[in-house]
């Protein structure tokens, strides 16, 4: 039997731009199993970041329905997505480190959120950073880290908290390819070794082909949904 | 989040821009120490004032002077002249209103010159009954040198500390057993003529310091009735009633008793009397040194409203990241409350010592002053000594003050941060 993780239904999403309405989604109904390794891939302005941004419960649909671990999003206050988010973990395309903290700081940082003690927090970001690859610059700065390592350390940060699935926007938009396909070893490593249910958005056919499942989108739409090995 | 971890993470926050910290941190600093400084020095003042008056003007008399519509120094203090004169005989009515008058003398005052060789000095002449007055005035008119004779012939003076010795240099005006000659300028007679007289120094007061209505450094006194035939006349200034006990109730009823006897033409003045307006004053003074303290204060505000508003933006996106990792609004709201409270602790901590620091060295100019400045030949009564005042209460209310300024102004930014949310906040450049 199945575990679904995340299910979205007619999920629309129009902005407006003054008082022209922009149809960013047009009703797109996805299902993410537990373990799944899921690639969203659709050129620029096709609604990949709008959707990603209503899965990780940091915006509202203007119709549909968001749900995750079987809980409807529409259902929850402030209060409850921000717990809610606390089981989500993000990877941004611009790393979103706090530059002011050290790769270990930023590790910690999302454990100090449900109130984790120091000394489990900072065993926990060492073994994170370990896993990713960067035992030996925990005492670094984002701004003393490469591209790569700041993914890294971004990756290690969306383990932080145990979360049920990764949402990864376009992880590796902002690194070299050599470097990309790295960090792709890695989260498919997470993915096959560690189980962790991992959904990608990525405008880059080559590195979406590396996932288990790939879907494809064009303007605000799922086009096309392929399954890969 | 933990409280120890917003503390510290608002506290990173902060480190992270030291000079624009510190600049904010000033601005509280600055207006906690004004209040610090003002409030500390002119309650230090005012206890110097209360306590030199208590000990210049002792707590069992009342002072009787013409010219009254009003008890109390502020009725007689620019009353109008009705032609009331209080004169020397009165003591004897005086005498007779209350059981509780123990004793009572009347003074005459005359601003006259004293010469002693070639030095010529302005004093306060006093004619007053020198057994009576030290008496009254037991622990301040006490002769230093020389002896205060009770029954003194007309050519006894005895002359206070600063008129024996006003240039404080060691070099004396006059010392017992000089002969010195009183000079009035009489200004009743046309042409106006000086009045001289030579008399004999025989005692000079020990310094008494500060001021009082009672005897002061600066006066020479010479007896009752060589003042009412030199000065040629029966007025007098005022006139001194010692009670049998210092209550409130005996001083409120014999100063009315004595008030109403005169029909209302003489004030009544008590020490416990000049110490409650001076204590009024003060506190009207010190409403208004806050006042103009608070506003510095309010400009500190303003301007960690200011800063907050500016680090907001700039932190936009970290506050995007946080809400992404599932902080609550209200835990933003905690950090940025945090980072003001931080400042304002650290302000307030910082500004209540040199406050202090600044008071302290601000009242050794004010006490030394006022004897230092003054021109040879016209000695005042001593230099006030102000030691500033540094009570819990002034301490622990200008540290919440301004704890809570920096509060009440992050409260805007820190609420907008709050309500951030988190799509946009990520999206922010
Ligand atoms: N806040 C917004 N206000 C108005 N329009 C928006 C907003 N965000 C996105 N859009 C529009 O919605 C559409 C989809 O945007 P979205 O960012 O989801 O695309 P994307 O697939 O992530 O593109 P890219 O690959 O360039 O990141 C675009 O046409 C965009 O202009
Ligand atoms: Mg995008």
């Amino acid at each position: 039997m199945k575990n679904t993780i995340v299910q979205t239904k007619n999920l629309q999403k129009t902005y407006m731009l003054g008082k022209v309405p922009v149809e960013a989604l047009r009703g797109v109904n996805l299902k993410v199993e537990k373990g799944d390794f899921v690639a969203i891939l659709g050129p620029s302005g096709s609604g990949k970041s709008t959707l990603m941004n209503l899965i990780g419960a940091l915006d509202k649909p203007t119709n549909g329905k968001v749900i995750i671990n079987g809980v409807d999003l529409s259902t929850l206050n402030d209060n409850q997505l921000a717990d809610l988010r606390k089981s989500i973990g993000f990877v941004f395309q611009f790393f979103n480190l706090i530059p002011r903290f050290d790769a270990k700081g930023n590790v910690e940082l999302p454990m100090t959120i449900p109130g984790l003690g120091r000394s489990e927090r900072r065993k926990r970001a060492e073994k994170l950073l370990d896993d990713v690859g960067l035992k030996d610059r925990m005492n670094h700065t984002p701004a003393e880290l490469s591209g790569g390592e700041r993914q890294r350390v971004a990756i290690a940060r969306a383990l932080a908290n145990n979360p049920s699935f990764l949402l990864m926007d376009e992880p590796t938009g902002n690194i070299d390819s050599k470097t990309a396909n790295e960090i792709m070893e890695l989260v498919e490593k997470l993915n096959k070794e560690n189980g962790v249910t991992t959904i990608m958005i990525t405008h880059d056919q080559q590195i979406a082909g590396r996932a288990k499942r790939m879907v494809k989108m064009l303007d605000g739409e799922i086009i096309k949904e392929i399954k890969q090995l | 989040m933990k409280v120890n971890d917003i503390f510290s993470y608002a506290f990173g926050a902060i480190r992270l821009r030291k000079l624009r910290a510190g600049l904010t941190i000033l601005g509280v600093v600055i207006g906690i120490a004004a209040i610090v400084a003002l409030l500390s020095i002119s309650q230090g003042l005012q206890a110097s004032i209360s306590g030199q008056l208590e000990s210049g003007f002792a707590t069992d008399t009342l002072i009787v002077t013409a010219g009254g519509l009003g008890s109390g120094i502020d009725g007689g203090i620019g009353a109008p002249d009705t032609g009331f004169r209080l004169l020397v005989n009165d003591t004897t009515f005086i005498n007779e209103l209350s059981a509780d008058i123990e004793l009572w003398t009347a003074i005459i005052q005359r601003s006259s010159y004293i010469e002693s060789g070639e030095n010529t000095l302005i004093t306060t002449i006093n004619g007053v009954v020198f057994e009576e007055y030290s008496e009254i005035y037991s622990n301040t008119f006490v002769a230093e040198s020389g002896t205060i004779s009770s029954t003194p012939g007309n050519e006894e003076i005895v002359a206070g500390k600063r008129v024996s010795d006003p240039w404080e240099n060691g070099t004396l005006f006059c010392s017992v057993n000089d002969n010195v000659n009183v000079i009035w300028p009489n200004a009743a007679v046309r042409p106006p003529q000086n009045e001289t007289y030579t008399g004999n120094v025989t005692a000079i007061l020990q310094e008494i310091g500060g001021f009082g209505i009672g005897p002061s450094d600066s006066s020479t006194y010479i007896p009752l009735s060589q003042a009412q035939s030199f000065f040629d006349t029966d007025e007098c200034e005022m006139i001194i009633v010692k009670l049998s006990n210092s209550d409130q109730a005996t001083i409120d009823d014999v100063s009315e008793i004595i008030t109403n006897a005169f029909n209302g033409q003489v004030s009544v003045i008590s020490s416990t009397a000049v110490l409650s307006i001076v204590s009024t004053i003060f506190s009207t003074i010190e409403l208004f040194l806050a006042g103009i303290a608070g506003i510095s204060l309010l400009v500190a505000g303003i301007g960690i409203m200011n800063i907050m508003i500016v680090s907001l933006m700039e932190r936009t996106r970290e506050i995007g990241i946080l809400k992404a990792l599932g902080t609550k609004s209200r835990t933003v709201l905690a950090i940025f409350l945090s980072e003001a409270m931080i400042v304002g602790l650290i302000g307030s901590a910082i500004g209540v010592v040199s406050g202090w620091a600044l008071a302290t060295v601000a009242s050794g100019f004010l006490g030394g002053g006022f004897s230092g400045v003054a021109p040879p030949g016209a000695p005042v009564s001593g230099g006030i000594a102000v030691t500033p005042v540094l009570t819990p209460v002034l301490i622990l209310g200008a540290m919440a003050f301004g704890l809570i300024i920096s509060i009440i102004f992050a409260l805007y930014p820190a609420w907008r941060a709050s309500k951030l949310k988190p799509v946009d906040a990520l999206r922010y450049e």
